[in-house]
């Protein structure tokens, strides 16, 4: 009985947990820090958010199926060597081409993981040294800096509007075309469905190979388009820039509220999962902790809110 | 013959939410005797083996073991009391040996430190096999021996588990153990069951084929609907009124809406030519007309459930045509078998039916989203229109659209599926248990929807939850038995065979 | 394969051809079982055609030396994965064990010098980690990969803050003799391993525990219902993973006479791609100590003969991540009912 109760109220934290986290987060830091909300510090925290974002939410769609991307910071490394790179050749049609490198990428780990029928944790596993590969082996020697010449075309990607750089602005648009993609389109329903019930949905004649395939696909994009920021916004080909998103873009879904077994969730949660993500990060920059503490309290914050917000009353699975 | 008082029930049910499964059983159980267990699917026979292997509880009446109250939260409390089920689903681990098989999660009599002694272990499972009069190597795995051979070693394991308590008085139960099984394997299944209960245990047994449980048992239980319609000692037992007590009465043509019972124009939407599965069924053909409801009837393991698995895409055939739309057509998924034009309300309800944690509104439209698009993106007007439109007709009863579907009762879910059936377009309906766990009034809301799908044009195809269902929606029947077609019945409305007819040629 | 079946459909009875497709499925597994000895085999052979001296005995003591420390990590995840589940905490755990390792013991940062007893410290706190992360993993009904990710991730924070960025050089006299020692020619190092991997070995075959792994991981709603304690055991693999991860990273930590986070770098998912190579399944149930063994060997023949071949780590990452992904397509079955996520 007892157990039963604390279940109950479990559910109900982690109802609001979204929100709730935000409050305590910006709460404790202003507490700890009153310069902690400055317009300095938001400024620098939406241009921090915008990758973190549109690569969370890309995420989340993977998650929606109840699928997993292990491999998606080595994917942000991979686009972004590829935009620094290519950048001084092609100019700002790099966008395109590395979004397209981005978006098969997805479309393997999705094809694989449905054709093969492969659990996606092992693919991404097994893909994430694909995608290590690339970054590596075209920058063994760490960063490669974009020359000075191409500042005038990598410059409207931070240009700031309303004090704000564009890149969050982007981001923003992002979300919302993600949210109607979620909300308002066959496949972002199947996909719904595909982390609901996979069985039913199966049966009700759900293309459910395509839908969780274009969730890969959506995911890859998105971290197609997070490595083209990063290299936009850090001039530079950097191959180890996604080492510590992965973790912290897999905190934010969680604590957005999203089930990590699927079929529940929204990507304006996520939204709010980063913020308090990006918001404990440049906090304890602001207090300056040592960056070493940073995956220890992201990494017990991602086991407190998938310990909060795992429903286990609905389904009852065998969990491996 | 009769020894003594085993085991005794008195009154006892059990109801899954408002659905009653089971209802007022009374069972006395002597040693050295063999009891029959006989009813169609869904009469309650499986129901009563959980209960009392301890699999679930009563939920009303009480149980007597032995003259002493009898009530046991889990299977492992059963065994201690000396009564042990033989699942039809086999519970042995494949990839440990047959002694580790039989001593599974028993182990800490032969451990010393926490290491076993295989040895011993091994030397007692030849002995438990023994018993049963099987030579086997205890040392190979599970998975290298046959499906028979699984069998007895589960039926060892079992007795081994309850005797070591029971001394001499267990009580096995014993469910649909021929499946599976040759002739000659299920003789010498019948020579250990006599063995058993010359030793002074009981036995319970199930099966669908009447004639092996003429053979081995000494009294029959028969059930129908959850209820006991009978007990007879099998020596002289009349098979005719054992067939009638298991049909029981017979619900009124009112209660299927017969009087909407449409008849079949000459149209063929969908036409079975030879269809086989190796191992399932063979040599099925059949043609399904427009606006007919075609009952397909078999026991379990006929080969019904795999006929439809072929035609919505889960089973490849291994010869034979499918033809719908004047086309031969082969589907790899349901997704396939949709845009044909075939889709299925699942049996399970739960696992295979139901997304659960999504609203209803999803539920219903998820079947035909293609026609609710502008453009690329899905109308929220429509979707909810629709929904709301079916939850109307239907008689759903809901919060509203948004509810989720798992917070609904079993009949108002199966509405909601039934909804995302018709929604769904496909000419050609398959309904596998359309009314299993729903409640009566539910049911003939059911009733209702499937005639207005006839009505509107639909064909259909129905695995009926019981026989009498299944006479009564139909208007034409195939009659399946051990993979082989074995009858056609026309269902005429005032002209439909009766039970007794169907069930002698299904079993 | 349908002609196959079509030609004796006419001959046998529907039970009949039943019971042929179980024999069938039978003969194929068996098949598919040979398959790590053919691979063995066939490296092997690879092996001593290109390389001259391939079964000079100092050849063949490297073998096993580089087979040591993979060894320890495959008795982790032997029983990890078959239960079906995995571990993604193992590399974590491992350079939390080698830098706290060489924290407690004699070296060039601190004055500590618990000597054995920090490797005992060592040991008991990757433990307690382990079944913490059993713990997480069954009450929290959580997936054990996200679980022991996250876990991971903390733990390789932790190994990083200990020695606060600048590795520690141990200076313990007996780390340097284990190190350098060798009976019979063979290094204690390796010696040391093949007596851990034993003992897993040992505990899974001949304990009433190994086998309660083997019928969770085939069947965990049957082994349930023989009272089998399905979170207890979970717990205890996970904890008996993380001990052995510390003793991988300790083993490290002798070995490089050097403490930091990178001892556990890249370690997990080559003994995976071995586990799976010997015939184990990532889906739990099938595998065991000779299966590791057979699969941790191949993989070190494999891993010699390309880097005879020149090629780097990473792209040896990228071979890894394919063998794993054809070898788990050609080892499952499943039906058109299967559905992966």
């Amino acid at each position: 009985m007892a157990a039963e109760k604390s279940k109950f109220s479990f559910q109900s934290i982690s109802k609001y947990m979204y929100l709730l986290s935000i409050v305590v987060v910006f709460a404790i830091f202003t507490i700890l820090q009153p310069n902690f909300i400055s317009l300095y510090s938001i400024q620098n925290m939406c241009g921090e958010i915008a990758p973190r974002l549109i690569m969370a939410c890309g995420l989340t769609f993977v998650i929606f199926t109840g699928g997993i991307d292990l491999g998606a910071g080595y994917m942000v490394s991979a686009t972004c060597v590829l935009t620094g790179l290519y950048l001084p050749k092609v100019g700002n049609w790099i966008i395109i081409l590395v979004a397209l490198a981005g978006l098969c990428m997805g479309t393997l780990n999705g094809i694989i993981t449905t054709k093969l029928k492969l659990p996606s944790f092992i693919v991404t596993l097994c893909t994430q040294n694909f995608w290590n590969y690339i970054a590596l082996s075209l920058c063994p020697d760490g960063s490669v800096i974009v020359p000075m010449t191409m500042r005038d075309v990598t410059a409207w990607m931070t240009y700031p509007i309303l004090g704000i750089p564009a890149t969050f602005w982007f981001s923003l648009i992002g979300l919302a075309a993600l949210f109607v993609f979620q909300q308002y389109t066959k496949n972002g329903r199947a996909i719904y469905s595909v982390g609901a019930n996979a069985q039913a949905a199966r049966v009700a004649g759900v293309n459910i190979d395509s839908a969780q395939i274009s969730a890969f696909a959506v995911s890859g994009l998105c971290c197609g388009l997070a490595g083209i920021m990063y290299a936009y916004k850090l001039r530079a080909a950097n191959p180890t820039v996604g080492s510590t998103l992965q973790l912290s873009s897999l905190a934010a879904v969680a604590l957005g509220g999203t089930a990590m077994a699927g079929g529940f969730g929204s990507v304006t949660r996520t939204l709010c999962g980063v913020i308090t993500i990006t918001a404990v990060t440049s906090g304890l920059n602001i207090l300056s902790v040592n960056p070493l503490w940073q995956n220890i309290i992201i990494g017990i914050i991602l086991i407190v809110a998938v310990i909060l917000n795992s429903d286990n009353g609905d389904r009852n699975l065998v969990i491996k | 013959m009769a020894g003594q008082l085993l085991f005794k029930a008195n009154g006892v049910g059990k109801t899954y939410g408002l659905n009653t499964v089971l209802r007022d059983i009374d069972m006395e159980i002597y040693s050295g005797e063999v009891i029959g267990l006989i009813g169609e699917n869904g009469a309650g026979k499986s129901t009563l083996m959980k209960l009392i292997a301890g699999v679930t509880k009563p939920s009303m009446g009480s149980m007597e073991l032995q003259g002493q109250p009898y009530s046991v939260n889990s299977i492992l409390e059963a065994n201690k009391h000396g009564i042990g089920m033989v699942f039809q689903e086999q519970s042995l681990v494949a990839n440990l040996t047959i002694s580790q098989n039989i001593y599974l999660g028993r182990e800490k009599k032969y451990a010393t430190l926490g290491f076993v002694n295989w040895a011993k272990m091994n030397a007692d499972a030849k002995k438990a096999l023994e018993r049963i009069g099987i030579d086997l190597d205890v040392t190979k795995k599970v998975r290298d021996i046959d499906f028979a051979m699984r069998q007895m070693v589960e039926i060892a394991k079992v007795l081994d588990v309850v005797t070591e308590t029971a001394n001499g008085h267990a009580i096995i139960l014993l469910d649909e153990p021929t499946t599976v099984l040759s002739d000659d394997e299920i003789k010498a299944l019948f020579e250990q069951v006599r063995k058993m209960k010359e030793a002074g245990n009981a036995v319970i047994f199930i099966s669908h084929r009447l004639d092996e449980v003429l053979e081995i048992t000494d009294r029959i239980y028969v059930f129908k609907d959850g209820e006991e319609t009978g007990v007879f000692p099998t020596e002289g037992a009349d098979t005719n009124i054992l067939y009638e007590r298991m049909v029981g009465r017979v619900a009124t043509g009112e209660f299927y809406i017969e009087n909407r019972q449409t008849v079949a124009t000459d149209e063929v939407v969908l036409q079975v030519k030879d269809l086989s599965v190796f191992g399932a069924f063979n040599h099925v053909s059949f043609d399904l007309h427009k606006g007919e409801v075609l009952g397909l009837c078999g026991v379990e393991g006929s080969g019904k459930e795999d006929v439809c698995a072929v035609l919505i895409g889960d089973v490849e055939p291994t010869s034979g045509k499918v033809i719908i739309g004047g086309k031969e057509r082969t589907f790899k998924n349901p997704y396939q078998a949709r845009h044909a034009g075939i889709l299925s309300v699942p049996k399970e309800r739960r696992d295979e039916g139901m997304i659960g944690i999504l609203s209803i509104e999803n539920n219903i439209v998820i079947s035909h989203m293609e026609a609710l698009q502008n453009g690329f993106i899905l109308s929220g007007k429509k979707t909810e229109g629709i929904a709301n439109e079916w939850v109307k007709k239907a008689g759903v009863k809901c919060v509203g659209i948004k509810q989720h579907i798992n917070q609904l009762s079993g009949g108002n879910a199966q509405k909601v599926i039934f909804a995302r059936a018709l929604e769904s377009n496909c000419p050609v309906l398959i309904l596998n248990h359309p009314t299993r766990g729903v409640d009566v009034g539910s049911k003939e809301e059911i009733y209702t929807l499937i005639r207005e799908m006839t009505e509107a044009g639909n064909s259909i195809i129905v695995i009926g939850d019981t026989l009498d269902e299944c006479i009564g929606l139909s208007s034409r029947i195939i009659v399946l038995k051990d993979g082989l077609v074995t009858a056609e019945f026309d269902c005429p409305v005032g002209n439909k065979p009766t039970q007794m007819d169907i069930v002698q040629t299904m079993m | 394969m349908n002609n196959k079946w079509e030609a004796s459909m006419e001959t046998l009875s529907v039970g009949e051809q039943f019971a042929e497709k179980v024999k069938d499925n039978a003969k194929k597994d068996r098949i598919r079982r040979m398959m790590p000895i053919i691979l063995l085999v066939v490296m092997t052979a690879i092996g001593a055609i290109t390389q001259k001296n391939f079964f000079s005995a100092r050849n063949l003591v490297n073998i096993l030396y580089q087979m040591s420390i993979p060894l320890v990590i495959s008795v982790s995840l032997m029983f990890v994965l078959l239960l079906g589940s995995i571990d993604l905490s193992i590399e974590g755990v491992m350079g939390f064990a080698g830098s706290f390792t060489a924290f407690l013991v004699q070296n060039r940062t601190n004055s500590n010098n618990f000597g054995i007893f920090g490797i005992l410290i060592v040991l008991v706190i990757c433990t307690c980690v382990g079944a913490l992360t059993g713990f997480i993993h069954t009450k929290g009904r959580i997936a054990s990969f996200i679980t022991t990710y996250a876990v991971g991730q903390v733990m390789t924070g932790v190994a990083v803050l200990v020695y606060n960025s600048t590795p520690i050089a141990v200076t313990e006299p007996a780390f340097v003799t284990i190190s350098q020692g060798r009976l019979f020619g063979i290094p204690y190092l390796t010696l040391m391993s093949f007596a851990i991997f034993a003992i897993g070995a040992i505990i899974l075959n001949f304990t009433a525990f190994g086998r309660a792994v083997y019928a969770i991981g085939d069947n965990e709603t049957a082994a349930a219902s023989t009272g089998i304690n399905v979170t207890l055991t979970k717990i205890k693999v996970f904890a008996l993973s993380a001990l052995m991860a510390s003793a991988a990273g300790i083993l490290m930590c002798i070995r490089l006479k050097l403490g930091q986070s990178s001892i556990g770098l890249n370690q997990m998912f080559p003994v995976v791609t071995a586990i799976v190579l010997g015939g184990g399944s990532l889906y739990g149930g099938k595998g065991g100590a000779l299966s590791a063994f057979v699969g941790v060997l191949v993989y070190t023949e494999l891993t010699n003969w390309l880097t005879l071949m020149g090629v780097d780590t990473y792209l040896r990452g990228v071979i890894q991540g394919v063998i794993i992904i054809v070898a788990v397509t050609l080892t499952i079955e499943r039906t058109r009912k299967t559905i992966s996520k």
